[in-house]
Formats: C-alpha cells, structure tokens, sequence
C-alpha cells in the first residue's frame, strides 16, 4: 500500500501523541492544589491542617517521592473568603494545573468551588462538614475525609440520650446559617430519638449576657444542654452565667467549646468543667492517658517538628492523611489522570490513617466511621488532644 | 429574673447610651451623623485589653493609652471622612465616607487583632453590692461622661464654643470661632467618650471585633429616639434601649428580641420623626 505525505504526516503524529504523554512522566511534580485560610478568620484549622500537610511532603518526598517524582504543594490563602477561594481554583484548574486539590477548610468556601472542581472533574479531598457538600451523582469527584455535620449530631445526640441518659433537653443555636440549620436539625433529630426539647433557641454570638437563656432553659425542665455555635465568646458566657446560676447541667455540643480560647475567656477554670464537646476517637486519651496506637506512632514522629500545643492533633493528622491518599492514589494507579485517582478514592476500604480508618465507595464519599466520632471532655486539652468523655466503654 | 433584667439592662444601656452621645458629638460641629462611633467604641475594647494584658500596662496607664488612641482615630475620622464631603451634606455622601472608614477599621482591627473575642481585664475588681463590676462600671462612666460633659459645656470656653458651633455654625464662624479646629477637637472627644463606652463595657462585652456593627446599630437607636444633636435624649434612649431588649430577650428570646427592639424604634419614628425629645426643625422653602 502506498503511503502519501499527506497520510504518513497524520500518522506519524497519531504516534506520536500516544508515545509523548507517558501515564506519569519522569520528572514532573505531582502538584497538589492546597486551598488554605490561613489568615482570617477560622485560621486555626488551616494552620493545623498545614503543618499535617508539611509534614506529609517532607517525609514522602525524603523518602523518594512518588516512583521518583517529588510532591509539590501549591498553596493559596483564601482567607476564608469565597471569592478568593473560587478564583485559586480557577487558577490550580487552569493555569498551575494541579493533579489534586485537598481542602477548602471552612464549609462556605466549599459550597463556592465544590461545583467548580466538579466541572473539571478535579479529584478533591476536604474536611468541610455541611451535608450538602458530599453527592455522589452531583459531584463524583469530591470526597469527605472528616465527619459531617451529621455524624457530629448523631455523636452529640447519642452521648446525651445514652451516656447521660437525660430525657429532657434545651438546644441552643448561634444566629449563623450554620447555627440556625444545625440547631433545628438537631432539635428534630432528638424528637424523632423520643427526647423532649423544652427549648429551642437561636442567640446573638455577642449577646453580652446568656442569663435569659439560661434561665428559660432551666425553667422550662432542661436536663442537658445541645450547643451548636462557633463562636467561642458565646460559649464562654454560657459557661460563666451556667457557674453564676449554680446549675450543674451538662453542656454537649459543637467542637469549639475545647477551643483553647475559651480558657482566658472563663471567669473560673471549674466553669469548664461537664462540657464535652465533638472530638474523635484517633485523638482521644483513654484513662491510662494514652492515645490509640496509630496516633501515638504520628505523635512520636511529630514530635521535635510540629508543634501540637496550640493547635488540635485531628487537624494535623487530617492534613499528613490527605497528602498520603493522594500520593497513594497515584503511585497504585501509575497515572495522573483524574479519573483514575477518583477510581482509586471510590475503591478504599478501611484505609488506616493516623485521623480515621477511611471507606469510600462509587455511592458513598463520606470517608468517616460514625463510630469514631465521640465526645471529648471540652476542658482537658493536651498536645492537641482530649480526654475521651466520661462514660465511653472501651 | 427582674434583677437580672435591670443589671444587665442598665449596663448594656450605658454603652449604648454613650455610643450615642459619641454620635452625637460628631454630629454637633460637623452636622454630619459619622457611622464610626461604633467602631470607636468596639476599638476601645480592643486597645483596652491589647494594653492591659498583652502588653501588661498598669490599668490607668492602658486607659490614657487607649483613649489617646481613639480620640486619634477621631481626628483621623474629621480629615479622612468628614472634611471632604462637608460641602455635600445635602447629598448626604457622609454616609457612603463614614461607613467606609469604618468598614476599613474592622476590618484593619479583624486582620491585626482576631476575629475571636478576647479577654478583658477587670478594672477595679470588686462587686458594689453584689452587683458584678461589668455590670456597675458603665453605668458608672456613663453618669461621670454626663457630668463631665455638663461641665464642659456650661463652665468652659470651649464648651461655649462647641455649643455656638452646634447651634449656628454661620454666626460662630461670623463672630471668629475657629470652627475648624473646634471640629477636630469635637473628633478627638468624640473618640475619647467612644473609647470609654468600649473600655468600660469590655468585661461585658469582650474585646471582639463584632461590637464594631452591634455597637453602630444599637448606638444609633438613642439617638434617633432622643432626637439628633440632643444628648439627654441619648442617654434616657440609650438606658430604655438596653433595658427593653433585656426585657425581650427574657420574654421573647434572643432571636426575636432583636426584632422587638427594631420594631418598637420603627414605630417610635413613625409617631415622632424627630425623636422623642427633639423638636421639629423649621426650614424655609
């Protein structure tokens, strides 16, 4: 068969195009799109998470790298800000072409480039906890690696009907979106449980004083109190007016009341005391004071390098897990491509990592065990982690 | 539950009583309603725990610090967002200026400081009977600001001169006043009496960048009702403000008690657009 310039130059590209993109070329990075609030407000879960996800890099990379080819973190402060967090993933999807992205860290970032990476078919990771974040169908290639707002609720609603055995229960909300739909989640949650909420009630984060509140809770029967808010201020003042009462209720709820922000914040370090609030089994002390192998392991090579005393252990461990998963996902599979990191995501089962042991399936993108969701006690921070609350078995 | 009501009212009053008269004082030598007093006062907190307690100030030496601060902001307030828009006040571009500068405080102060709240020391520490300090102070600093500027106005020269300003700015200006300096010490002032109202408050209400837009809403409120320029009518607005929304937050609930409070202003408005202790103003057409 005789060839013509024409066929033989069409042919000769076809060649070439199949042998010039090898599934992962020799010396390209593995870039990882890291979509960080680092400053702004809620810095602190960025901060922790970064210094997971250094930690990470430098250890793969020391090691090797991925079959040869070095981790590079593309970081970008999107100061909390939607705007800014949607216009760095313009950026790591179009120009800086990223093979990963992990985070955003805050939910109303995620709401903003969830739908972004979903177009581009970006493999993402992200520890946002809004429900509406994590659909299988609508965005395939978004997994969670941290509970979600439910799996909190559930942990909170368990630990209050069956570890505190109380009956009657107040729920108090902020007046945020957030406070506002977890609140009334929660409430109807506790109803359909056969709990009876004597109150419902959404407060200014900065209402100077929480002794209405406190008072109709406590009139109204109240057994325990359900907290959802983020802000740390009105937790404080929850405390203080709950010491200045004298009432011994028990306050079970939203994680940032073991902030260390609370601390300065009391009028006495006991008003701390019967608080617990959302933590996890990973970075939990059981009573002899030790953490659970796996951590303990993070915990000792963590130690000289990362400082765990002002930040929380979950945020690191969370970051060096991502990383890890990424860089898993590509050494196994041999490719870059999205599709195939997200094949490899979809098909991890009971994956061992330091923060939790991840499952996540074509129809399922919720990586955390609801099991290991617990509460810890809000005041016993150290290095990071918590006390497990009381009444926990095993 | 009454008790309760009173304390927290009349404290939460007091601030908002001063934040009025911080309003107030802006407006007398400027005619310009400057949407900074909030912010003045949320800085006041701020600058008040930054100098007691991360920089370790003995408690007068941080208040001097403080209120030199503030009342620098003020100044900064009367060149940057007050001076340049003085010959437009009938198109009114104060408010887009002053709301401007302030949205640039908070968040110049959210950046620099936290957007967490922070503690504030106690000033005194010690209850008056049985009524906590972050309770009793602002009361305390409010009734010494109505003194004080009592005095001010009525056995000062200065005072006399705010108050030419205030009521004729032609004819004061026609008679020799320095009408401009007058403004920037009316600023200054205007920071000082901020300062104290986020100073006295701190034990109540944290230093937290988010007093800024509380303070500026609920700072407004008196002054609207007592009738613009009138500083009585703040400080009764202010303690009926503060003692009400206590009264709806018990009765009510928080949520709601925001909604009592703006709803009773509006009405109030519609029944006396000029404030319950202000007078109309005659103008010719």
């Amino acid at each position: 068969m005789k060839l013509n310039r024409r066929e033989f130059t069409i042919g000769a590209a076809a060649t070439a195009a199949t042998l010039a993109t090898p599934a992962i070329a020799q010396t390209e990075p593995l870039r990882i799109g890291w979509l960080a609030a680092m400053t702004g407000p809620s810095s602190a879960p960025a901060i922790g998470f970064n210094r997971g996800v250094l930690f990470a890099t430098e250890a793969i990379n020391a090691a090797g790298g991925v079959k040869g080819r070095k981790i590079e973190i593309i970081t970008r402060d999107t100061q909390g800000d939607p705007t800014k967090a949607v216009n760095a993933t313009q950026e790591m999807i179009s120009s800086v072409k990223v093979h990963a992205i992990w985070g955003p860290t805050n939910s109303g970032e995620s709401l903003a480039v969830t739908p972004i990476m979903a177009r581009s078919k970006m493999p993402n990771l992200h520890p946002c906890v809004v429900d509406t974040l994590i659909d299988p169908a609508k965005f395939p290639n978004a997994f969670r690696i941290s509970p979600s707002n439910t799996q909190w609720d559930d942990a909170v609603r368990g630990y209050a009907l069956n570890i505190l055995k109380v009956t009657k229960v107040a729920v108090i909300g902020d007046t945020t979106g957030y406070g506002v739909a977890a609140a009334k989640a929660s409430s109807e949650g506790l109803k359909k449980d056969g709990a009876e909420v004597v109150y419902l009630a959404n407060v200014d984060a900065t209402q100077p004083d929480m002794t209405p509140d406190l008072l109709r809770a406590r009139n109204a029967g109240a057994q325990a109190i359900v907290v959802w808010s983020t802000s740390t201020g009105m937790d404080a003042r929850l405390f203080n007016t709950r010491a200045t009462m004298g009432w011994d209720v028990s306050f079970v709820g939203h994680p940032s009341m073991s902030s260390g922000d609370i601390a300065k914040l009391l009028e006495k370090p006991d008003n701390w005391k019967k608080v617990y609030a959302v933590g996890y089994r990973s970075c939990s002390y059981d009573d002899a004071g030790k953490l659970p192998a796996r951590s303990e392991e993070l915990a000792g090579k963590l130690k000289g390098k990362v400082d765990l005393s002002d930040t929380l252990l979950w945020w690191v461990a969370a970051g060096v897990d991502a990383i890890t998963l990424f860089s898993k996902a590509i050494g196994e599979t041999g490719s870059t491509e999205s599709a195939e990191i997200i094949k490899y995501l979809n098909g991890i089962k009971a994956y061992p990592g330091y923060f939790g042991e991840y499952t996540w399936t074509a129809v399922n993108h919720n990586g955390y065990p609801t099991a290991d969701v617990v509460m810890s006690d809000a005041s016993s921070a150290k290095d990071g982690a918590f006390r497990l609350a009381p009444g926990y078995k095993g | 539950m009454l008790a309760s009501i009173l304390m927290s009212g009349l404290a939460v009053g007091a601030i908002y009583a001063l934040i009025g008269v911080t309003y107030n004082t802006m407006f007398m030598t400027s005619r310009v309603m400057s949407f900074t007093a909030g912010q003045l006062g949320m800085v006041g907190g701020v600058l008040g725990s930054l100098f007691a307690l991360r920089l370790g100030l003995p408690v007068p030496l941080a208040l001097l610090a403080t209120l030199l601060c503030v009342a620098l902001i003020g100044v900064v307030t009367e060149f940057v967002a007050v001076r340049p828009v003085l010959k437009s006040l009938d198109q009114h571009l104060y408010v887009l200026s002053t709301l401007a500068l302030a949205t640039m405080i908070q968040h110049t102060v959210a950046v620099t400081w936290s957007t967490e709240p922070r503690p504030f020391p106690a000033v005194f520490g010690f209850a008056i009977a049985g009524i906590d300090e972050k309770f009793w102070l602002p009361v305390v600093t409010c009734l010494v600001v109505i003194i004080g500027l009592e005095m001010l106005y009525r056995r000062t020269l200065a005072g006399h001169a705010f108050r030419a300003i205030a009521e004729d700015n032609f004819a004061a200006r026609a008679l020799g006043l320095p009408e401009r300096n007058l403004r920037i010490a009316s600023y200054a002032l205007a920071g000082g009496i901020g300062a104290l109202a986020g100073f006295s408050g701190g034990l109540l209400l944290l230093a937290f960048v988010a007093n800024g837009p509380l303070l500026n809403f609920y700072g407004f409120v008196p002054v609207a009702l007592g009738g613009l320029g009138n500083n009585r009518g703040a400080i009764v607005g202010g303690f009926a403000l503060g003692l009400f929304q206590q009264a709806m937050n018990f009765l009510v609930g928080g949520i709601f008690s925001s909604v009592a409070v703006f709803g009773l202003f509006i009405l109030v408005l519609l029944l006396a657009p000029q404030g319950l202790f202000g007078a109309p103003v005659a103008r010719r057409v």
